[in-house]
């Protein structure tokens, strides 16, 4: 040891953290990011101030575009309405998803012996890995009006049970839930694996039954696997466009109407106006409405907190 | 534990939650082998015209040959940025990490439909968008960070002796990354290649404001279903499922180890 302390090195670092890695390693992803997704964003909120003269965007300063999207935003264009269907379908599918994955991963960590835990997962989460166009196509093909189920009913003689789903925001929900189930039920085992299996089994031992044991220890300390499971759910719901295209067919009904998707809309609106200004400022209010529901969330869950802790 | 109510109703659950989740999969499959020109019953015979016809039309095997190109090529950049960033965060402390860290998620955390908008706007006015190149850049912005996450996993059950004996020893510190930190962190960067190829692979809206007359597989899937109905897409579906499943066992041997904290070395 010594021998190797005494030998005279070139250049030693004084301390491990005193280092040129440390500028070099980090600099490609800090441009990157800078490059190709700070400066995006920025531009995204600037375009939203362009207008647009003989199908060309001209940088301005103008307020044209929010004043045309808020001046019918409940009557003729529908933004508004959108978005509130947008809303109550991304709330409604992340409610049911967390909870339906939920179920499963409490059943992948309790009901399965632990050394089929991790096969078990692998195939709840398998589909994951299949795309996600294919996936609300082959749903398109099961729930269609004469599609995989409906023919199945007819070939067993219940042709009066139709399900006439197809095309209605619960179709969107169906691809949704079928698109996060993988994700949301890795964040909840990993977070009920996290529990501490001896708290478990001293309620156990002192008289609690199973389902004591689990609303007062499990459900309680898998609080914070539910939260991050179900606001994800939302952020992606809100954000996506296919489920509600493709299952939904542009406007689906619910008992809200027959509406589309705000993102939906927003897309539609660009492949039809290819009016990129207005589309920015559509997104901008989409992002806005996202830091706002996310910080209703946060002051919720938090007061939660507070009522329990 | 046996004949237990509760662990029944947990397994019948567990095989609803299965028949749910490879339900569409296994319409796929069966379907692009089967003659009906519209997916249903009854089945009308076995056949692989639908295979046929994807390979001579070319539209989808093109854009499957575009994706091929695209995704690996973005996955391998962003790995590499990821491995070194999460080198230095992992090594290094240093002013302003946790907003760099936060920086960093924050592409996951935006929907994509809103970043689809701004990369358009800002590619056109460089005028790259609507080239492959354009949804290269911009999905390595996307599939950093998981990549990211993934690495700083496997880096953070790495020893500091195991850095500080090679200095010792007499290694500079770019050997030591070389020889001693990279070889540590190979199943993490291999896990992290194939999670961000898949998140490239599968990504669609993005590409779709991006791409223009060079789709990618899900765009192109996209646009032939908005027109009609085409079993064809069951064909190039079974295909991509088989690609899937190749890289779904590189994962079981990778990345699941890793997510629940069950490396070799702790054995």
């Amino acid at each position: 040891m010594s021998s190797i302390d005494e030998a005279p090195p070139s250049r030693r670092m004084r301390t491990p953290n005193d280092s040129p890695l440390k500028v070099w390693f980090l600099a490609p992803l800090g441009l990157w990011l800078i490059l190709l997704f700070l400066l995006p964003l920025l531009f995204l909120l600037w375009i939203g101030f362009w207008r647009v003269e003989n199908f060309q965007a001209i940088p301005d300063f103008s307020l044209s575009n929010y004043t045309d999207i808020f001046a019918s935003f409940f009557s003729k264009s529908r933004y508004g309405l959108a978005m509130i269907q947008s809303l109550w379908v991304a709330i409604t599918t992340a409610f049911f998803a967390t909870i339906l994955s939920y179920m499963v991963a409490l059943s992948i960590a309790f009901a399965v012996p632990a050394r089929w835990q991790r096969l078990a997962l692998l195939l709840a989460i398998a589909p994951f890995w299949s795309s996600y166009v294919l996936r609300l196509y082959a749903w398109q093909t099961i729930l269609s009006r004469n599609g995989v189920i409906n023919s199945i009913m007819r070939l067993v003689g219940l042709s009066d049970y139709r399900i006439d789903i197809i095309y209605t925001q619960i179709a969107t929900r169906i691809g949704l839930i079928h698109y996060l189930a993988p994700i949301l039920i890795v964040i909840l085992y990993v977070s009920i694996l996290a529990i501490d299996r001896v708290l478990i089994e001293a309620a156990r031992e002192l008289g609690c039954t199973r389902w004591q044991a689990f609303t007062r220890v499990v459900l309680p300390l898998s609080r914070f696997g539910l939260m991050t499971a179900g606001s994800f759910a939302v952020i992606v719901s809100l954000g996506d466009a296919l489920s509600g295209n493709l299952l939904g067919g542009g406007a689906g009904t619910s008992i809200i109407g027959k509406l589309p998707t705000y993102a939906s809309m927003i897309m539609s609106d660009y492949s039809s106006s290819t009016n990129l200004p207005r589309t920015s400022a559509l997104a901008t209010i989409l992002i806005a409405v996202m830091v706002l529901a996310l910080a209703v969330g946060f002051v919720l869950a938090d007061r939660a907190r507070r009522r329990i802790g | 534990m046996r004949g237990n109510p509760w662990i029944f109703a947990g397994r019948l659950w567990l095989g609803l939650a299965y028949a749910f989740m490879f339900l569409p999969l296994v319409v796929l499959v069966l379907f692009s082998f089967q003659k009906n020109r519209f997916p249903g019953f009854p089945l009308q015979g076995w056949t692989l015209q639908w295979y046929d016809k994807l390979f001579s039309d070319g539209t989808l095997l093109n854009a499957l040959g575009n994706t091929m190109i695209v995704s690996p090529a973005a996955a391998t950049i962003a790995t590499a940025i990821a491995f070194f960033a999460a080198y230095a965060f992992n090594r290094f402390a240093f002013r302003g990490k946790t907003a760099f860290l936060a920086l960093v998620t924050l592409p996951i955390l935006i929907p994509p439909l809103i970043l689809g908008v701004g990369f358009l706007g800002l590619l056109a006015r460089i005028h790259l968008s609507g080239t492959l190149f354009a949804v290269f850049l911009t999905h390595v912005v996307l599939i950093t960070a998981p990549a990211l996450a993934i690495i700083q996993l496997r880096l953070s059950q790495m020893p500091v002796s195991l850095e500080e004996a090679a200095w010792d020893l007499g290694a500079t510190e770019w050997q030591t990354v070389k020889k001693v930190v990279l070889p540590f962190a190979l199943p993490g960067i291999f896990g992290a290649w194939l999670l961000a190829f898949t998140f490239s692979f599968d990504e669609f809206i993005i590409a779709w404001f991006v791409s223009g007359f060079q789709p990618t597989l899900p765009v192109a899937i996209y646009s032939v279903l908005v027109a009609a109905i085409d079993p064809s897409l069951n064909a190039i579906g079974t295909i991509v499922f088989g690609i899937s499943c190749l890289v779904l066992i590189g994962l079981e041997l990778v990345l699941l180890p890793l997510l629940l904290g069950k490396s070799e070395n702790q054995s």
